[in-house]
């Protein structure tokens, strides 16, 4: 065996080798920039020798193809951070919005909603105002301006507040749509990889993988299941099941009760989507959490101010001498045949704030005297005055129930902003270290490239020498052994 | 002749701590170090104030030292999983005889 015909194939699978090292090389430092590559590295094995006569001749080398430098458990790490920092974005994002129509922005002295915790007071005030003067056209206006402002800047709160949860059913049917053309793709990328790379390395298709499931994880919480033949299914992290090899089950929305929910292979996963983090999760949770408590909050305000005003003026008798319908505090009943309400009587708590308004237009109707006392009597325009420090919303005064959803809120926002400030950290830790093991490093290839240039280079010299020696051995016409 | 003004140093917590934060959540190490001798000269020369100022400081740092213990827990988990990824590394590049 050891002939210069066998010498000349074991230094031409060494070229052949390098230039196949080169080629990956070449392809690495063309990636550098391309988003989701992982750099690859050959994989040299040696072929197997032969042996004859009890002594073991080489038999060379081959380049068996790339491997890409990756790490699942690192990939894994990085997703789940991802699903946690978007989730938190997306809702830091609504909370903000929140925020911002009941927190006066810095330098000004009310917020996009007004400023609510001023007209509660301003309105209660007003009754003191008229204690004093119960005939004042002038005081009685003031009254009903007040009850206008607190009414119009509550149902604004609410209005606003109903019309970011439409945009943000809007923005969750933009990211539906982005997680089932995602999802789909995955679902065709395991079928191409399992059908071409069962037992082992995927290459670009692997990359497009990875690169896909990372944006899937921005976008919706995820559990990754590896299967057989190097596929891949996907849960989310209550466990529905999203791609499962090669078929995807696609999300859709409807809606249910006049809201928007979500739906996967025909079940209601809205509550267990909303707590799975990823871009999604914090859509929802802004939704289903935030914004209703919020929405609760203004409710159960308007309609204990709405209902404990009404009582009282429905209580008393106006400027004209009608009295309400109501019974004072003595047991007496009104003689009214219609009640005296300053706003919209509330049916229900819910919906309370949207309705807020003044139902009366005329001043007169303001019930400042009690039943039977005459046009300068104020008793009851005093016991109107006096609800402002009664706890009359929730066990609570106006104004302190005001202030301290106001002040839950700020702390909500304050506790996602810290947690959005350190799940973005990890997120960078995580791509810095990714980058590092799977990024392309050009000096590094420019490292490798010389080697590999210097081995071809050693077998080129070998290929020639033997050429030599061949050409010799022609000349002479003898065989020469080559050990 | 014109007095010279009274040079007022602050000790600016609240910015070293947010530093010190996104130097973490780089993996900045020499930022790191640095802010801490920079921690430990303070420690050791306390610029005078007196405690209504301290207090003032501190109060204004807080959220950001909420936010800077948090990082670390972040740093804590990402470094654990780094370590796993590390031994496997050094696992694979190791030489191991009469294995395979």
């Amino acid at each position: 065996m050891g002939t210069i015909s066998s010498a000349f194939d074991l230094i031409s699978s060494g070229l052949d080798a390098d230039q196949s090292a080169l080629s990956i090389v070449a392809n690495n430092v063309a990636n550098a920039n391309t988003p989701g590559y992982a750099r690859e590295v050959p994989n040299w094995q040696e072929n197997s020798p032969v042996e004859i006569n009890g002594v073991s001749y080489g038999a060379g080398v081959t380049e068996t193809g790339p491997t890409s430098v990756r790490d699942s458990v690192l990939d894994l790490r990085l997703a789940q951070q991802q699903q946690l920092a978007s989730a938190s974005s997306a809702r830091l994002t609504a909370l903000n919005s929140i925020q911002a129509l009941f927190t006066p922005d810095s330098g000004s002295s009310s917020s996009a909603g007004g400023d609510i915790g001023t007209d509660i007071t301003s309105f209660f005030e007003s009754f003191s105002s008229l204690e004093a003067n119960p005939a004042d056209n002038a005081y009685r206006q003031q009254v009903l301006s007040s009850a206008k402002t607190l009414a119009g800047n509550v149902s604004n709160a609410a209005a606003s507040l109903e019309s970011q949860k439409a945009a943000i059913d809007q923005d969750a049917a933009g990211v539906i749509s982005q997680i089932n053309a995602l999802t789909t793709e995955i679902a065709q990328l395991n079928q191409q990889i399992q059908s071409t790379s069962p037992d082992g390395e995927a290459g670009v298709l692997e990359d497009q993988r990875v690169q896909d499931i990372s944006q899937l994880s921005q976008l919706i919480g995820i559990n990754q299941i590896t299967t057989e033949n190097n596929g891949l299914s996907i849960t989310t992290t209550s466990g529905q099941l999203l791609v499962s090899e090669d078929t995807n089950d696609a999300l859709t929305s409807g809606i249910t009760g006049g809201v928007t929910h979500l739906f996967l292979g025909g079940t209601d996963v809205t509550t267990q989507l909303a707590s799975g983090g990823g871009e999604l999760g914090g859509y929802l949770t802004a939704r289903d959490q935030d914004i209703s408590n919020a929405l609760s909050a203004l409710d159960q305000l308007a309609n204990q101010i709405s209902t404990s005003v009404n009582s009282q003026n429905n209580s008393g008798t106006d400027l004209d001498g009608l009295e309400g319908t109501g019974v004072n505090s003595a047991g007496v009943s009104g003689t009214g045949n219609s009640p005296l309400y300053i706003f919209t009587q509330p049916t229900q708590v819910a919906g309370s704030a949207l309705a807020m308004s003044v139902v009366i237009t005329d001043p007169n109707q303001i019930a400042a005297a009690s039943f039977g006392g005459g046009t300068g009597d104020d008793s009851n325009t005093v016991a109107m005055a006096n609800l402002a420090n009664q706890p009359i919303v929730n066990g609570q005064t106006p104004s302190n129930y005001y202030a301290q959803f106001v002040s839950v809120l700020g702390s909500t926002v304050s506790e996602v902003q810290t947690e959005n400030s350190a799940q973005n950290a990890s997120v960078t830790q995580l791509q810095t270290q990714q980058n590092a093991l799977s990024g392309v490093n050009l000096n590094d290839e420019a490292s490798v490239m010389q080697q590999l240039e210097t081995s071809y280079q050693a077998a080129s010299q070998v290929f020639s020498l033997l050429n030599t020696i061949m050409t010799s051995a022609l000349n002479l016409g003898v065989e020469t052994a080559v050990s | 002749m014109e007095s010279q003004p009274e040079c007022r140093v602050e000790f600016d917590l609240k910015n070293v701590i947010r530093e010190a934060s996104r130097a973490l959540a780089l993996l900045d190490t020499d930022r790191l170090e640095e802010l801490a001798f920079s921690c430990q000269a303070l420690n050791r020369n306390p610029i005078p104030q007196d405690y209504a100022e301290q207090a003032r400081i501190a109060r204004e740092a807080r959220r950001d030292l909420i936010v800077f213990e948090r990082v670390l827990e972040v740093t804590r988990a990402n470094i654990g999983v780094m370590r796993i990824l590390q031994k496997s590394r050094k696992g694979r590049l190791e030489y191991h005889p009469g294995e395979g």
